[in-house]
C-alpha cells in the first residue's frame, strides 16, 4: 500500500477543492470495488486518494416521471427502487449482494467490458449524466459519455455527480448472459426500448454490453427498426444488423465469435420479449 | 506517511484503532484486532471469504478502506458466536456437512445472517442468489444450501421481515 493521504470529503464542494489542488494524480473512488482491487494487487499505486462515500452524492429520488440517481447510490439501492423496472432488473444482474452493497451507479460507467451492466441499461433510457467541475457543471447524454475503451469526456478537475433517467415511452427488455446464472462476468448484455403507435415502431433503443469497447447503442440496428412492424423476420433481420455492427472482443469470458452470435441470439430474444408483450417501462 | 485513528463499533464495543491511510477493513480486523474469522483469500472482491456485515448488510471487508466504517457497525462472525456453544446458524452448518475444511464458513455464516434478517423463510432460489458472491472449493455448495434452509426453518418466527435485498 503506497498511499499516504486518504481523503474523505463531506461535501460535493469539498470533493472538488481537494481536486483542485492535488490534481490529476487524486485517485478517484467511489464503492472502490474495480479500485480497490487493482491498489490491493499493486497494479495501481496511488499516493493520494479520494473516497466518495460521503459526499452526498446518493440522492436517488424520482423526478418527472423518469429518476434523479446520484453517482454514488449503490446498486443495492437501484435494485430496491420501483420507478425504473428495467434499472432494477441491471442491477440484480450485476455482481453478487455484498458488491452490489459497495458498488455505485457512477463507479458503473468508469468500469471497462466486460463490465458496465447497468450502463447498458441507462443507455437505453436515453440517461444523461451530470459532471461537476471548477467551471460549473456540464450535462452530457450518457450515449457521448464514452470516447473510447476506458476514456470517457469527464475533465481533470470534474467528478460525475448524478444520472437523470427521463420519462420515456415505450416497452423495454433486459438480458444479460453470463456463464452463470448469477455473479458471472457478461458474455453479452442487451437492452432496448421499443415505442410503438399501433403496429409501427417509431423510437427504438438497442444497447450492447461486453460487445465494443465500452456499453454502445446498436445505431443502424435502431434505424433498421423504426417505421417497421415488430415480427419475426424483423426481428432476426434488426438482430442480424446488430451483430454486424458490434464491435466484439475475446477474453477469458467468451471469443469474439462466440460474443458476435449471443448479440445476435440475444438482440432477438430481447426484442422477442417485447413482440410478445414486455415488461414495462 | 501519517497513521490516522478510526472509531467504529466491532461486534457491539466501541473499538479505535491507529492505521495507514487507506488500510482494508480486512487487514485491520485480521492483523490489529485478531477478528481472524474475516479470511483473506483473494482481496480482489472475487470470494466472499471476508464477508462482513456493516449496518448489519453484509459488505467485503479487502475492499472497505477502514475510514469507511468510522462510527458504523462492523459484526464480524466472531460478534454471532456465543460464548459457549454456537449459533443457530453455525448449529445447522455443522449439522448438515456445511463445511469442509471451513475457509468460506466465516463469510457464509455471515451472508446468512444478514439474508435471514431481510427474509426469514428464503427459498432455495434466494439462498442461491444470496451466497452467489461466497466461493465454497469443497462442498459443492448443496450441503450449504441445506444448512441454510435448515437454519431458516429454526429460526422463522424470531426474525423480523425487512424486505426485499
Ligand atoms: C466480484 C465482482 C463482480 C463484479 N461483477 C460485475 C458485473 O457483473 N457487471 C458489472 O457491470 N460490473 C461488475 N463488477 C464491477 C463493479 O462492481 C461495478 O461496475 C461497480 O458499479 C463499480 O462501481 P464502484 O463505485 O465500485 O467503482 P470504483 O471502484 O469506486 O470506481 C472506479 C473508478 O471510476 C471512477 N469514478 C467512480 N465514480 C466516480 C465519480 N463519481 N466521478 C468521477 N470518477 C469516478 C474513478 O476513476 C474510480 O477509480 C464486479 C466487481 C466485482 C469485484
Ligand atoms: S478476500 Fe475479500 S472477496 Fe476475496
Ligand atoms: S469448505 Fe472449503 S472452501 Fe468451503
Amino acid at each position: 500500500m503506497t498511499v499516504t493521504d486518504y481523503f474523505l470529503p463531506g461535501s460535493l464542494s469539498e470533493a472538488l477543492d481537494l481536486l483542485g489542488a492535488h490534481g490529476p494524480s487524486l485517485m478517484v473512488m467511489a464503492g472502490g470495488t474495480v479500485a480497490m482491487p487493482l491498489v490491493n494487487d499493486g497494479i495501481s499505486l496511488p499516493g493520494k486518494v479520494m473516497g466518495l462515500r460521503h459526499a452526498g452524492l446518493d440522492d436517488l429520488r424520482e423526478e418527472g416521471g423518469g429518476l434523479y440517481i446520484g453517482a454514488t447510490v449503490t446498486l443495492t439501492r437501484l435494485l430496491r427502487q420501483r420507478a425504473v423496472p428495467m434499472l432494477s432488473e441491471a442491477a440484480r444482474s450485476t455482481a453478487s449482494w455484498s458488491v452490489r452493497n459497495m458498488a455505485t451507479v457512477g463507479g458503473n460507467l468508469f468500469t471497462p467490458p466486460p463490465g458496465g451492466d447497468v450502463a447498458v441499461a441507462l443507455l437505453a433510457l436515453d440517461a444523461s449524466v451530470t459532471l461537476a467541475g471548477p467551471a460549473g457543471t456540464r450535462v452530457v447524454p450518457l450515449g457521448a459519455f464514452h470516447t473510447g475503451f476506458m476514456t470517457n469526456v469527464l475533465q481533470d478537475g470534474e467528478l460525475l455527480t448524478g444520472l437523470r433517467v427521463p420519462a420515456v415511452a415505450g416497452d423495454t427488455a433486459y438480458l444479460k448472459f453470463g456463464r452463470k446464472a448469477a455473479n458471472t462476468p457478461s458474455v453479452v448484455t442487451v437492452a432496448v426500448r421499443v415505442a410503438r403507435r399501433g403496429d409501427t415502431v417509431t423510437d427504438a433503443r438497442i444497447a450492447l454490453g461486453a460487445a465494443g469497447p465500452h456499453p454502445l447503442r446498436a445505431g443502424a440496428a435502431e434505424r433498421a427498426l423504426v417505421g417497421s412492424t415488430l415480427g419475426p423476420e424483423v426481428i432476426e433481420a434488426v438482430a442480424a444488423v446488430a451483430a454486424e455492427e458490434s464491435q466484439p472482443f475475446s477474453d477469458g469470458v467468451a471469443s469474439e465469435w462466440y460474443r458476435r452470435r449471443m448479440v445476435r441470439l440475444f438482440v432477438t430474444r430481447a426484442l422477442e420479449r417485447i413482440r410478445q408483450g414486455g415488461e414495462g417501462r | 506517511m501519517a497513521s490516522v485513528i478510526v472509531n467504529f463499533e466491532l461486534c457491539g464495543r466501541d473499538v479505535e484503532v491507529l492505521v495507514q491511510p487507506m488500510a482494508t477493513l480486512q487487514s485491520v480486523l485480521r492483523n490489529q484486532l485478531g477478528h481472524t474469522a474475516t479470511k483473506e483469500g483473494c482481496r480482489q472482491g472475487g470470494c466472499g471469504s471476508c464477508t462482513v456485515l456493516v449496518d448489519g448488510e453484509p459488505m467485503l471487508s479487502c475492499l472497505l478502506p477502514v475510514e469507511d466504517v468510522a462510527g458504523r457497525r462492523v459484526t464480524t462472525l466472531e460478534g454471532i458466536t456465543p460464548i459457549d456453544g454456537l449459533d443457530p446458524i453455525q448449529e445447522a452448518f455443522l449439522e448438515s456437512n456445511g463445511f469442509q475444511c471451513g475457509y468460506c464458513t466465516p463469510g457464509m455464516v455471515m451472508v446468512t445472517r444478514a439474508l435471514l434478517d431481510h427474509d426469514p423463510q428464503p427459498g432455495r432460489e434466494a439462498i442461491v442468489e444470496a451466497i452467489s458472491g461466497n466461493l465454497c472449493r469443497c462442498t459443492g455448495y448443496q450441503p450449504i444450501i441445506d444448512a441454510i434452509e435448515k437454519a431458516a426453518d429454526r429460526l422463522s418466527g424470531s426474525g423480523e421481515q425487512t424486505g426485499e435485498r
